[in-house]
């Protein structure tokens, strides 16, 4: 009893870090703008404020209410994100746009906080228990009004000051690098048009997948053999260095031989013609080619009225 | 009588009769063709019966621009949300569940090396794939394409439901009209390809494999081709899980359910839905008829390179242990059917040659391969 508590446990341990490799820690701040312009995104009141961007990096979506967004990281739970609405719930790859007015009670997506332009402003996520911090940025002081401070790409490590020119376009509550088409495809069109590369590439990993599987296997048969040899000799309390005579490997010589020395050795015929005739049958039945595994059907022989 | 005219026309409109084009009617000839062929020729009747009457009925002429939600392609119709297994390639992994459950690998367990052929026999799906970029298709829909030469119907759909979901109808009915041809497309390659010395090739009777090496095969086969392929995954796992479902020998009813009356549920849907996907609207192009020509020269390459691998293969054995090329077209997937060819093939030639367990080494390697081989054009090209 006290066995299988322990055992759910640790199981119910498991699923509890698989759950959580697929929560709220894969949350991101992607882009920030501190000074927001005419010309930029406006709230649903049309006011032109800073702005806070979030993207879920996960596959599969995420419920981000009750997480916290702080600029102060003395007070990692200033602004709790509200429970009960539904656009809480973030889809798989997507982005969240809270805008930092100080005006909470405008929406869920407005923050208790405001960001302050001329000065480093640190920007942080925390999960529901206010302590584990998920994510965090310092955004630079010297940027500028209509300017962001975006990663590179979408959850990527590497960070960039976006002016909204033609290569470094401002993209809020959407992918930092727009995919217009699919490098993947493109590589392949390019370098590889007659596919030998992908044909060899490809051909090399099937056969080791299976070349893999095969070694696998006759080691693993090597393996058992042996185990199930050492068990039958310990079952039997035969000496390790038997061998078992494989009786089939014999040729007709050494039966004949082997009948001839019986029949001296015991002389248990009666007269006889004493002409021995030892043939060597070939055994041309197995299951292997037996007609009842050609997966014909047994044809129906009953009379017929 | 304003009134009634004016009703009976608009009902008029609505019928089969007022919007039937020629594309209709040559599909719908189509799947008579496949319902024929299955009841009366007894190709592959359990696909073909479904096909082709879901032939029937996505090819029934309607009017498209009244809202009726009858159709394949409109969101929330019925069949919509059938074909929505077919479309986020949920019905493939099911049916390998079942594969899984009610295939035997001990033949291939018994004889490793076989498992070799099976991935020669993928050269199909490569040889296919290069074809299909020469005739202008771009790579992500050559690789859809080229799947055809797996001829595995299931992984042919959720590849290409992945990589060319507008061309997911012509390549599922061409994978499916193909394994039910394959009697008729490999026998005459594997004479060509082999002498009649070769073909009187006697192999010796696998061993007989242990129950823990039955459980233990799923178990390492899953972690070592996933590993390797890990875009294999939903094909490849549940293969691997319905195998353990039948060898671990305590859960026979889920085994069995498996293997029985959910892979029969699945069959239906999945047949039924791939059937009616083929609407001559969306069916009739000219990259329909170079999908059938590439899924044909896909069946030829991976049944031709089978066979010739083993003759390959053979050069590096003992006398003893030589393989009869005849089980080389085995390695393309249509389990039983590709290891039923060698078996009659063989008996032809000698009638106590009796190749059929043989042939299911590399048979099921196939089914193992052409989903590795999903995996990575998957993680290729996706």
């Amino acid at each position: 009893m006290k066995k299988n508590l322990i055992l759910m446990l640790m199981m119910a341990m498991v699923c509890a870090f698989g759950a959580s490799a697929q929560s709220r820690g894969s949350l991101r701040i992607n882009e920030v703008m501190i000074q927001n312009t005419p010309e930029g995104v406006a709230d649903e009141y049309g006011a032109h404020v800073a702005w806070i961007e979030i993207f879920n990096t996960n596959f599969a979506p995420i419920e981000i209410s009750s997480i916290y967004i702080t600029n102060d990281l003395s007070k990692p739970t200033l602004y709790p994100v509200p429970l009960g609405d539904v656009k809480t719930k973030m889809p798989k790859r997507q982005h969240v746009l809270f805008f930092a007015d100080g005006q909470p009670k405008k929406g869920t997506f407005h923050t208790n906080f405001v960001l302050t332009p001329g000065q480093e402003n640190v920007i942080a996520i925390y999960d529901a228990d206010g302590i584990t911090l998920i994510d965090k940025v310092v955004v630079p002081a010297t940027l500028l009004p209509g300017q962001s401070y975006a990663r590179k790409a979408d959850g990527s490590n590497d960070w960039e000051i976006r002016d909204g020119s033609e290569e470094l376009y401002i993209t809020p509550g959407s992918a930092n690098k727009i995919k217009d088409e699919n490098h993947k495809i493109k590589d392949f069109a390019n370098n590889d048009a007659r596919g030998f590369g992908l044909t060899g590439m490809a051909m090399g990993i099937v056969f080791s997948a299976l070349l893999v599987l095969c070694l696998s296997f006759y080691a693993l048969s090597k393996i058992g053999s042996l185990v199930s040899r050492l068990n039958k000799l310990r079952a039997h309390g035969a000496p390790a260095e038997a061998k078992v005579r494989d009786v089939t490997q014999d040729t007709g010589e050494e039966i004949a031989a082997i009948a001839m020395a019986l029949h001296d050795h015991f002389d248990a015929h009666d007269q006889e013609s004493t002409v021995l005739t030892i043939n060597k049958v070939r055994r041309a039945y197995s299951p292997w080619s037996s007609k009842i595994y050609n997966l014909r059907q047994v044809p129906d022989r009953t009379p017929r009225r | 009588m304003d009134f009634i005219s004016q009703n009976l026309s608009q009902f008029w409109s609505l019928t089969g009769f007022a919007n039937a084009e020629w594309g209709n009617i040559i599909m719908l000839l189509v799947g008579l063709f496949f319902i024929w062929l299955a009841i009366k020729k007894n190709f592959e009747p359990m696909l073909l019966v479904p096909i082709g009457f879901g032939i029937l009925i996505g090819n029934v002429p309607f009017n498209t621009e009244a809202g009726l939600e009858i159709g394949i392609y409109e969101e929330g119709s019925v069949l919509n949300i059938l074909y929505n297994g077919v479309s986020a390639g949920w019905y493939p992994p099911l049916i390998f569940l079942g594969i899984g459950a009610m295939t035997d690998f001990s033949a291939l367990i018994a004889n490793p090396k076989l498992m070799l052929i099976g991935a020669a026999a993928q050269f199909g799906i490569f040889g296919a794939y290069m074809v299909a970029l020469a005739l202008g298709f771009a790579p992500d829909q050559a690789g859809a394409i080229a799947i055809i030469g797996g001829a595995d119907g299931p992984t042919a759909i959720f590849l290409s439901s992945k990589l060319a979901p507008n061309l997911m109808g012509a390549i599922a009915v061409s994978a499916y009209s193909y394994m039910a041809l394959v009697p008729v497309i490999q026998p005459p390659l594997m004479r060509l390809f082999t002498t009649k010395k070769e073909r009187l090739i006697k192999m010796k009777p696998a061993r007989a494999v242990s129950q823990n090496e039955k459980i233990i095969f799923p178990i390492v086969g899953l972690l070592l081709t996933c590993f390797v392929v890990p875009s294999g995954l939903p094909l490849l796992g549940m293969l691997f899980f319905g195998n353990l479902l039948r060898e671990c020998g305590v859960t026979t009813r889920l085994a069995k359910t498996a293997s029985n009356a959910l892979t029969d549920v699945v069959t239906i849907l999945l047949g039924m839905t791939v059937g009616a996907s083929t609407q001559a609207s969306q069916f009739l192009t000219k990259e329909t008829i170079f999908i059938f020509f590439l899924g044909f020269m896909a069946f030829i390459i991976a049944s031709s390179s089978g066979v010739l691998f083993v003759k390959l293969f053979n050069l590096f054995l003992p006398k003893e242990k030589k393989i009869n090329p005849l089980i080389g077209n085995a390695g393309v997937s249509a389990v039983p059917m590709s290891a039923r060819i060698s078996n009659n093939l063989g008996l032809e030639y000698d009638p106590s040659n009796y190749l059929l367990m043989h042939a299911m080494g590399p048979n099921v390697a196939g089914v193992i391969g052409s989903a590795v081989a999903a995996g990575v054009l998957l993680g290729f090209l996706a």
